[in-house]
C-alpha cells in the first residue's frame, strides 16, 4: 500500500508546486488535493477509500480555515495517528502556537524558492514516515515469487 | 550473449535518469535473475566500511530471515572484482551450490554488494562478468545519484542563505529576527533549531522552531533539557557579532549523518543570524535613547490653569533614529494669560536638539516675563541671526486671555502650520498660518490673526510632521485625513484628542501636539 497525503489548498499556484515537488521526491506517495477545508472530515470518516496518513494544510483558506480543520479533526480519537502539517508562509507566531494548541503536528515555512520548496515537503514527509510506526521498510513478497520491492 | 548486450545497453540508460537510489534495485537485479542457473539475486546497501546493511533487495530466493545473515557473511568487505564463492551447507540445503559476489563504494555513500547465487550447472565465469558488468552500472548510477544530490543539497543551501537574507533585512526587529531564522532553517536544513542570548553570562532560550511542535513542546518543558542543549558542541554554533558573542544557534538533527549539511554553511548562516540580530538590538537601543533624550528636550508637565485644559504628545517618526527638533510648551503669566509655544529646529540630531532647548528656554522665559509673542519671537530670531545659525526654525505662539466665559487668542505665526480650532458643537477649521521662518531674515516677519475660544472649544496647534504625514497611496494626511480624524475624534477628551491625532497619522517625521480647551462651568 502505498502512503496518501491529502492535500488542503486553495491556490492552483500552489497546488501544481507540491504535486510536482512531492512527485519528484517521493514518487510513491500518493497525493488527493481538497480545496477547501469543509470536505475534509467527510473525507477522512470516508471508510471505503484509503486513510491518508498525512494531511498538509494551508491556513487561510476561504470558508473554513485550516485552524478549524485542525480543531475537528483532533477532537475525534479515531484521527489520533494522522499527522497534521500546516504549510504556511506566515510569519506570525501567535498563529504557529495557536496551531500547536490546536493539535497540528508540524508548523512548516513555505518557501518561495522551489528548490527549498522541495526539500522542505521531501524533509517533513521523511521526518513523519520514519515515525509511522505502520510503515515496513521491506516489503516480504510471497514466497518463491520474484519481486521488486520498494 | 546478444541478449545480455541488449540488456546491459538498456541498463545503462535507465541507470542515468533514475533520481532515487530506491528504484536502482528494480533495475540491476532482474536481468542477472534471466542468466542461466541463477537461483537468485541479492542486493546488500552497506553503511560504511563495516558490516551493517542498511537495505535488502532481491529477486528468486528472498532475503529473509536466517537468509540475511548467510548471505551477509558472503559479501567481501571490500570493493574489487567479482569472485566466486563456494556455498556453505545451509546454502547448499536450498539448491544454492556457490556464490558470485561484488562490492562497489562511493565516498560519501552507502556502498553496495551484489550477490548471485548459481545452482550446480551454472557456469560462474559468465556470470562474473556480467555482474562485474551490473556492478559497473550501479557504481555509475550512485556515483551520479550522489553528484545530482549534492547539487540539490547545494541548490537549496544557496536558496535558504537568500531567502533567510531577505527575510532578516525586511525586518530590524530583534525578536522577528530570532524567530524568522529558526522557521526558515526548520526542516530544510535541521529538524530543529533554537536560538539562545547571552543575558548576564547566561544563554536564555529566544526562540525555539522544531519540525515536531510536540516532541519541541516536551523539550521545552523540561529546564534541564532547555539547558543541556545550549552546551557548546559541534551543533550549537556561537552567534558572534563585532568580536563579542550574543548567543547561540543550535541546530537538532534527525537524519541521515550524510544529509547533514556541511559546517561552513552552518556556520555561515549563524554569522548573518548574529548580524541580524545584532542590527536589530543596536536599532532598538538607538531608538529608546532617542525617545528618552527627546524627553529630555520637552517640558516633563504642562501648567494647570483654572479656565483651560491643556494636553501635549510628541510622536517620534518611525524611521527616525536621531532626536527630533519639534518643541511644545506653555506658560501662565501673571496678568493670567497664557501662552501656549510650539516650533520645529529644521533638520534633526545633537546640534538640532542643543537648538530645540535653546528655542524652547528662551521663547517661554521671555512669555513668561510679559514680552509679547512678537517681541519674544524677535529676540529668538536675534539669536539665531547672532549665532550664524543656517538652522532656522518654524514657531508659533498662542497668547490666551481670559476674556468673558472664553479666551481672546492672538495667534502669531513665523513661518509654522494653521493651528485647528474644534468647536464644542465638533465643527472644526484652520487658523492662519503666515510669516517667515525664524533664523532667515534680520527683521522677523510674522503672520498675526486672532480668535476667540468659547466654553468647549479647542485650539490644537502642532508641527508639520502631523499634516505632511503620508498613507500608503501617498495622500498627505492633511488633505483628508485631518478631517476625518477630527471628526471622529470630537467630543473626546482633550488628552484622547492630541493622542487620537498623532496615531491616526503614519508618523514618518516626528509630530508634536498641543491642545487647549476651554473649561465649561462645572468641568
Amino acid at each position: 500500500m502505498t502512503d496518501l497525503v491529502l492535500v488542503v489548498e486553495d491556490s492552483d499556484e500552489d497546488i501544481e508546486a507540491i504535486a510536482r515537488a512531492i512527485g519528484r521526491s517521493h514518487p510513491d506517495v500518493g497525493l488527493e488535493f481538497l480545496r477547501s477545508g469543509t470536505g475534509v472530515l467527510p473525507r477522512l470518516g470516508d471508510a471505503g477509500r484509503p486513510r491518508p496518513k498525512l494531511v498538509l494544510l494551508d491556513l487561510n483558506m476561504p470558508g473554513e480555515g485550516g485552524l478549524d480543520v485542525i480543531r475537528q479533526v483532533r477532537a475525534d480519537a479515531g484521527f489520533d495517528a494522522l499527522r497534521l502539517v500546516v504549510f504556511t508562509s506566515s510569519e506570525n507566531q501567535a498563529e504557529a502556537e495557536a496551531c500547536y494548541a490546536a493539535g497540528a503536528d508540524s508548523y512548516i515555512y513555505k518557501p518561495v524558492n522551489f528548490a527549498l520548496f522541495q526539500s522542505v515537503l521531501a524533509q517533513t514527509l521523511d521526518y513523519w514516515r520514519s515515525r509511522d510506526v505502520n510503515v515496513t521498510r521491506t516489503v516480504v513478497p510471497p514466497l518463491g515469487d520474484s519481486s521488486a520491492q520498494a | 550473449m546478444t541478449e545480455w548486450t541488449a540488456a546491459l545497453h538498456r541498463l545503462w540508460r535507465a541507470a542515468v535518469v533514475i533520481t532515487s537510489r530506491e528504484q536502482l534495485a528494480e533495475l540491476v537485479l532482474p536481468p542477472l535473475q534471466q542468466l542461466p542457473g541463477v537461483r537468485a539475486v541479492w542486493g546488500l546497501r552497506h553503511a560504511g566500511p563495516g558490516d551493517t546493511v542498511l537495505a535488502y533487495r532481491w529477486q528468486g530466493l528472498p532475503l529473509v530471515g536466517d537468509r540475511r545473515k548467510l548471505v551477509e557473511n558472503l559479501a567481501p568487505a571490500t570493493a574489487g572484482p567479482a569472485r566466486v564463492i563456494e556455498a556453505g551447507p545451509e546454502l547448499r540445503e536450498q539448491g544454492v551450490a556457490r556464490v558470485v559476489a561484488a562490492r562497489f563504494d562511493q565516498p560519501g555513500e552507502a556502498g553496495g554488494t551484489i550477490l548471485v547465487a548459481l545452482d550446480d550447472s551454472a557456469d560462474p565465469e559468465p556470470v562474473a562478468v556480467c555482474l562485474t558488468q551490473v556492478v559497473e552500472v550501479t557504481h555509475e548510477a550512485v556515483r551520479r545519484l550522489s553528484e545530482v544530490r549534492s547539487d540539490q543539497e547545494q541548490q537549496v543551501r544557496d536558496a535558504l542563505l537568500a531567502e533567510a537574507s531577505l527575510q532578516m533585512d525586511a525586518v530590524l526587529d530583534t525578536e522577528q529576527t530570532m524567530y524568522r531564522v529558526p522557521r526558515m532553517a526548520v526542516p530544510a536544513i535541521a529538524e530543529g533549531c533554537l536560538v539562545y542570548v547571552y543575558e548576564d553570562g547566561k544563554p536564555v532560550l529566544r526562540s525555539a522552531v522544531h519540525v515536531d511542535m510536540r516532541l519541541l513542546g516536551d523539550m521545552l518543558r523540561d529546564p534541564d533539557e532547555v539547558r543541556r542543549m545550549a552546551e557548546p558542541g559541534e551543533h550549537a554554533l556561537v552567534l558572534r557579532a563585532r568580536g563579542r558573542v550574543i548567543g547561540l544557534l543550535v541546530f537538532l538533527f534527525d537524519r541521515p549523518a550524510d544529509r547533514i549539511p556541511p559546517a561552513a554553511f552552518l556556520r555561515d548562516l549563524a554569522a548573518r543570524a548574529a548580524l541580524a540580530i545584532d542590527n536589530g538590538t543596536l536599532y532598538e537601543q538607538r531608538r529608546q535613547e532617542v525617545t528618552r533624550m527627546q524627553q529630555h528636550l520637552l517640558p516633563t508637565r504642562l501648567p494647570w490653569t483654572e479656565g483651560l485644559e491643556l494636553a501635549a504628545s510628541y510622536t517620534v517618526g518611525d524611521r527616525e533614529l536621531e532626536v527630533g527638533g519639534d518643541f511644545y510648551d506653555a506658560v501662565v503669566r501673571d496678568d493670567g494669560a497664557v501662552a501656549a509655544v510650539i516650533g520645529d529646529v529644521c533638520g534633526r540630531g545633537v546640534d538640532a536638539a542643543a537648538l530645540t532647548g535653546m528655542a524652547r528656554h528662551t521663547l517661554t522665559a521671555l512669555l513668561q516675563e510679559g514680552l509679547s509673542p512678537q517681541r519674544a519671537l524677535t529676540r529668538l530670531n536675534a539669536r539665531l541671526r547672532l549665532d550664524g545659525s543656517w538652522r532656522f526654525i518654524t514657531a508659533a505662539v498662542a497668547l490666551l486671555r481670559p476674556d468673558a466665559d472664553g479666551y481672546a487668542v492672538e495667534w502669531i505665526s513665523a513661518g509654522h502650520p494653521a493651528p485647528v480650532v474644534m468647536r464644542a458643537d465638533g465643527t472644526a477649521g484652520r487658523g492662519a498660518g503666515g510669516g517667515v521662518p525664524l533664523g532667515v531674515l534680520d527683521g522677523p516677519q510674522f503672520g498675526s490673526s486672532t480668535l476667540r475660544l468659547g466654553p468647549g472649544d479647542t485650539l490644537v496647534m502642532f508641527t508639520d510632521g502631523l499634516t505632511e504625514s503620508r498613507d500608503g497611496d501617498g495622500t498627505m494626511f492633511e488633505q483628508d485625513g485631518l478631517a476625518r480624524a477630527l471628526d471622529r475624534l470630537r467630543g473626546e477628551p482633550v488628552q484622547a484628542l492630541v493622542d487620537g491625532l498623532s496615531s491616526s497619522a503614519d508618523a514618518a517625521d516626528d509630530i508634536a501636539l498641543l491642545a487647549l480647551r476651554v473649561r465649561r462651568s462645572g468641568d
